[in-house]
């Protein structure tokens, strides 16, 4: 049991240093939403899976909110990427070499553009 | 299948008064022992056998965390290489689902899947934009996401 | 006195603040606002990490709660940001979804 909790600790924070690595390195703002939406995420669920069987193992408490910590960060992680890269696609923010095909911008405008508000 | 689950907890509640041990553990003994006339039965009531529903979104959640741990792995694959090679692309993928929690889900598989991260949908929902890292082969991609997200989730919504 | 798991946590600790200086990194140098954006969210998520792993050295259970109020701040203040950048307001309202 002992070795399972340091598995999922060293593993979430080497998943973690991971994204860093990525978040650095990658040339362009859509590949470094990659590297955060899917290595953050399960680097921060595998930490808190440890602290879970930590707390269970070695003091007897069963401290759900971090599963619950775990799930949410699950549930709005893609959320997240998803609004961050349509806003960054309306505000002209260039992608790295694009060599394959860009359909968004041949169908020459983001959907769902409504009309700006009046301002007051 | 509303009916259905509604009359398995009502089974289940009349075991524990059959077996007269109120506990949860007969509780849950009812609930299990109950799902077998439903099966029984399943032909008299609306609607396909709710335990088929049950294994499927099962499914889903091993396929969730599977493309989880696979999406990381090529991630890695990618970073730790001393010369990032990517090509990036965004490219169109017709959907075919009608309901809108139907397209929550595949979205939100789609940005957990190796390589695709989704950008925007449509306005009648009939098309989702994805970036992908690698978009040099985007037919293998899109039959990938059709053949096997799609599939398996209009498996869970179909009543 | 160090056991096996209090070396692992020591190890987890370094190297998770070591990621965190990495992350600031980004936040200060990054060409657009948006790659800002994503390294904050990114730091919030951290950081959560952090504290469960602050919880586990200091022994109490106590400080988990907090890591559920930053993860709730961090996501909804980066679609605050997003949803302002794109479009100059933060809830619209018309917009008629139902058919």
């Amino acid at each position: 049991m002992n070795s399972l909790i340091a598995f999922f600790l060293i593993g979430g924070t080497l998943m973690s240093a991971l994204a860093v690595l990525g978040i650095i390195r990658l040339p362009d703002m859509y590949s470094r939403l990659h590297a955060t939406t899917k290595s953050t995420t399960l680097g921060v669920i595998m930490i808190m899976t440890g602290a879970f069987l930590y707390f269970w193992y070695v003091d007897g408490l069963i401290e759900t909110n971090l599963l619950l910590g775990a799930f949410f960060i699950l549930l709005t992680a893609p959320v997240s990427s998803h609004l961050l890269s349509r806003s960054a696609f309306h505000s002209d923010v260039k992608p790295y070499k694009l060599t394959v095909l860009n359909d968004l911008k041949r169908d020459e405008s983001l959907p769902d553009d409504t009309d700006e508000p009046d301002r007051p | 299948m509303a009916l259905q689950i509604l009359i398995n907890i009502t089974l289940a509640f009349i075991w524990v008064l059959i077996v007269s041990d109120l506990s949860l553990g007969s509780l849950f003994a009812g609930y299990l022992i109950g799902i077998i006339p439903v099966f029984v039965l399943r032909r008299f009531l609306p609607g396909r056998f709710y335990m088929v529903r049950v294994y499927y979104s099962i499914k889903l959640i091993a396929v969730f965390t599977i493309e989880l741990i696979k999406a990381n792995y090529e991630l890695s694959k990618i970073i730790i290489s001393p010369k990032i090679d990517i090509h990036p692309g965004f490219f169109a993928y017709p959907c075919d689902l009608e309901e809108e929690w139907e397209i929550t889900l595949l979205s939100g598989l789609i940005s957990l899947t190796p390589g695709t991260v989704i950008v925007a949908i449509s306005d009648d929902y009939s098309t989702i934009y994805i970036h992908g890292l690698n978009a040099l082969d985007v037919d293998a991609e899109i039959s990938l996401i059709k053949n096997r997200f799609e599939k398996l989730i209009a498996e869970v919504s179909k009543p | 006195m160090t056991s096996f798991l209090e070396v692992v946590i020591l190890i987890s600790g370094i190297i998770l603040a070591l990621s965190l200086v990495g992350i600031a990194y980004r936040i200060i140098v990054g060409p657009t606002l948006h790659d800002k954006i994503v390294a904050l969210d990114a730091f919030g998520v951290m950081l959560m990490g952090m504290i469960a792993l602050t919880a586990i050295t200091l022994g109490s259970v106590h400080y988990v709660p907090i890591i559920l109020l930053i993860g709730t701040l961090a996501f909804l203040s980066t679609i605050t940001f997003a949803k302002y950048l794109e479009r100059n307001v933060i809830i619209d309202d018309d917009r008629d979804n139902d058919e």
